[in-house]
């Protein structure tokens, strides 16, 4: 067992050599100066970052034949400072990487901005204790290092537009009136406690990917299509899902009321009084603390008109 | 549409907790489904209650069809001197002029020699099926600019084939299965014959899947996107595409495979132990010409060896 291995606690080496070695090969590591110690090394860290300690041979075998050897070998020279490794990454990904910016920000300036920024980063112009540390070095193969590089820009986007909502000056809040704008009053009927711990009760029953779906549709906002493109299913599978749920929570949430001792009526009215009551508040709420509308087209204001 | 209480939405909304983030490697991998069930499962729970990390797996499964920024990279020194910036905008206009000339000339006599020629792909000039291609095209994108996202397609594998450039497609870019680029061989200059009529056919061909689950190619690096029809049964979910390899899976088990680029399809029924897969395929991943893995609705795995001849499920 070496090292790296033993820190893991998973002993790497009885029936996975062959494993490792195929890996290897397929990786071109030799190509762009990876030796094999150390592309065991990264494959280590790998298993210690998404696996538990005591994993059995079946995981790791799994985990390993799941990663993309190749782009993972080509990131790891990288972040190395392999000149030719830089060579074949800036031939598949130089322009993708502008294209990516372009794509997310709409917009060239913020775009070439942007894409620069992450190139710096890829590049690693920081240094910690002496060594440059380039980001590519955090790449672990689970995804396509194409893919990964839309997420880590997408990642980037986000962070900075988060820091430029922070960074709005008190002179345009001023201006727009938001410094002394009136807060939204809360809503005037008290809810009874029984009635959010039956609601939370009822979501958090639900499989991760429905409370996923509900939180896309009703608070994002995304459009149908764009779940179903995030899940990789068919449009008409999520409109199926997003109606079923809408029905089966009023339906469980007014059972878990009646567990709590609600009658029927009782928990009729206390479901549709929070509809009205909430209709105008809650859709602005959502939208301040959801990022907003420079991520989401439909994040807009509530209608106004309704509510109580 | 359907709709839910504003309190369950509030109560949705209050449930969310700051946890740590699942790093780029796992989003990345859950957008590409790579990822096993359990895993899966823990980077959904977090989704779920993490409206930023909601946001970059959207934009990261969105596919790149409508680039509405087109950057190039920074331009390397000695082009910023401008005599030579503007000596080489010149020579672009004067490449797609020749380009253009050249295409109006030999399309009346390439649509001849399609009619002609039939249904026998394999008696096809590459010359004919490339300009072919690009004459449909291009006179799609002139009629209808609105449709220049979606010229007519052909109605089956066959036409389908017909339609396709003489393969001038082969260098492997590694990427994103549902988004893979092929780059043009450099040798297409000889096999094309003039300089300018390669590099038309050089645009880099892009593939992706629509929403709806049909294939969709791009031969101006995603600026628009045609259909390809494959099978007008099957809704497709996965693609790969290494070299002139290009796999897609879809509903109810259905695989096809192209070693040319997409110029010819083959349907590839995935049997094990007499088993044959019916599942939809949701996962398609080939690591070179021979070893490619299935993932299956049922969240199995089916792996090939041999590129395709034989399967194993696991």
């Amino acid at each position: 067992m070496r090292k790296d291995d033993a820190q893991s606690g998973v002993d790497l080496s009885p029936g996975l050599g062959s494993v490792m070695t195929e890996l290897y090969e397929k990786s071109r590591g030799a190509e762009f100066g990876v030796t094999r110690e150390q592309f065991d090394g990264v494959l280590g860290e790998i298993a210690r970052k998404y696996l538990p300690a005591d994993a059995a041979h079946h995981d790791l075998r799994e985990l390993y034949a799941s990663l993309r050897a190749e782009e993972l070998a080509l990131a790891r020279a990288c972040a190395a400072g392999h000149e030719h490794a830089w060579e074949v990454f800036l031939t598949r990904y130089r322009a993708k990487l502008y294209d990516i910016a372009g794509y997310i920000t709409k917009e060239s300036s913020t775009a070439r901005e942007l894409a620069d920024s992450i190139y710096a980063e890829l590049y690693g112009t920081a240094t910690r204790d002496g060594q440059r540390t380039s980001k590519l070095a955090s790449y672990t193969g689970r995804g396509s290092l194409e893919g990964w590089l839309r997420t880590v820009m997408m990642q980037e986007h986000v962070n900075r537009y988060r820091r430029q909502r922070r960074l709005v000056s008190l002179d345009e809040e001023t201006e727009e009136g938001t410094q002394f704008a009136t807060p939204e009053p809360e809503p005037a009927i008290a809810i009874d406690p029984r009635v959010e711990a039956a609601i939370d009760e009822v979501l958090a029953a639900l499989p991760a990917e429905d409370r996923f779906v509900l939180a896309s549709y009703f608070l994002d906002e995304r459009t149908l299509a764009e779940i179903a493109r995030t899940l990789g299913v068919h449009e008409s599978t999520i409109s199926r899902k997003v109606d079923k749920l809408a029905k089966s929570l009023r339906k469980q949430i007014l059972a878990a009321l009646g567990r709590r001792g609600m009658s029927r009526r009782q928990a009729l009215e206390a479901i549709e009084v929070d509809v009205r009551d909430l209709r105008v508040n809650i859709r602005s709420r959502l939208a301040q603390e959801t990022g907003g509308a420079a991520f989401s087209k439909k994040k807009v204001e509530a209608p106004a008109g309704e509510g109580s | 549409m359907a709709a839910i209480p504003k309190i369950i939405s509030q109560r949705l909304q209050a449930m969310a907790e700051l946890r740590d983030h699942p790093d780029a490697n796992l989003l990345t991998a859950f957008v590409e489904r790579s990822l096993k069930s359990a895993e899966r499962v823990r980077v959904l729970e977090h989704l779920a209650a993490c409206s930023s990390c909601r946001e970059v797996v959207s934009f990261s499964a969105m596919p790149e069809t409508s680039t509405v920024v087109s950057l190039a990279p920074s331009a390397s020194s000695w082009l910023f001197w401008p005599a030579l910036r503007w000596g080489a905008a010149v020579a672009c206009v004067v490449v797609v002029g020749a380009v253009v000339t050249l295409h109006q000339k030999r399309e009346p006599q390439q649509i001849a020699a399609v009619v002609t020629e039939g249904r026998s792909a394999a008696a096809r000039i590459p010359e004919a099926n490339t300009a072919d291609q690009f004459a449909r095209t291009h006179k799609a994108a002139a009629s209808n600019p609105e449709d220049a996202n979606h010229p007519v397609a052909p109605a089956s594998p066959v036409e389908m084939a017909d339609a396709r450039p003489g393969s001038p497609l082969a260098a492997v870019v590694p990427g994103r299965a549902k988004d893979a680029l092929a780059e043009p061989q450099n040798d297409q200059s000889d096999k094309f014959g003039t300089t300018n009529y390669a590099a038309m056919t050089s645009l880099a061909p892009r593939w992706t899947l629509s929403a709806d689950g049909t294939l969709q190619r791009s031969l101006d690096t995603g600026a628009t996107w045609q259909t390809i029809v494959v099978s007008s049964k099957t809704v497709f979910r996965a693609l790969a595409a290494n070299d002139l390899d290009i796999w897609v899976g879809g509903s109810a088990g259905a695989l096809f495979h192209s070693s040319d680029a997409g110029e010819h399809w083959t349907q590839v029924r995935p049997i094990a132990n007499g088993e044959a897969l019916e599942d939809d395929i949701v996962g398609v991943e080939f690591t070179d010409t021979l070893h490619g893995k299935l993932t299956s609705s049922a969240e199995e795995t089916w792996i090939t060896a041999d590129a395709g001849q034989t399967w194993q499920k696991q």
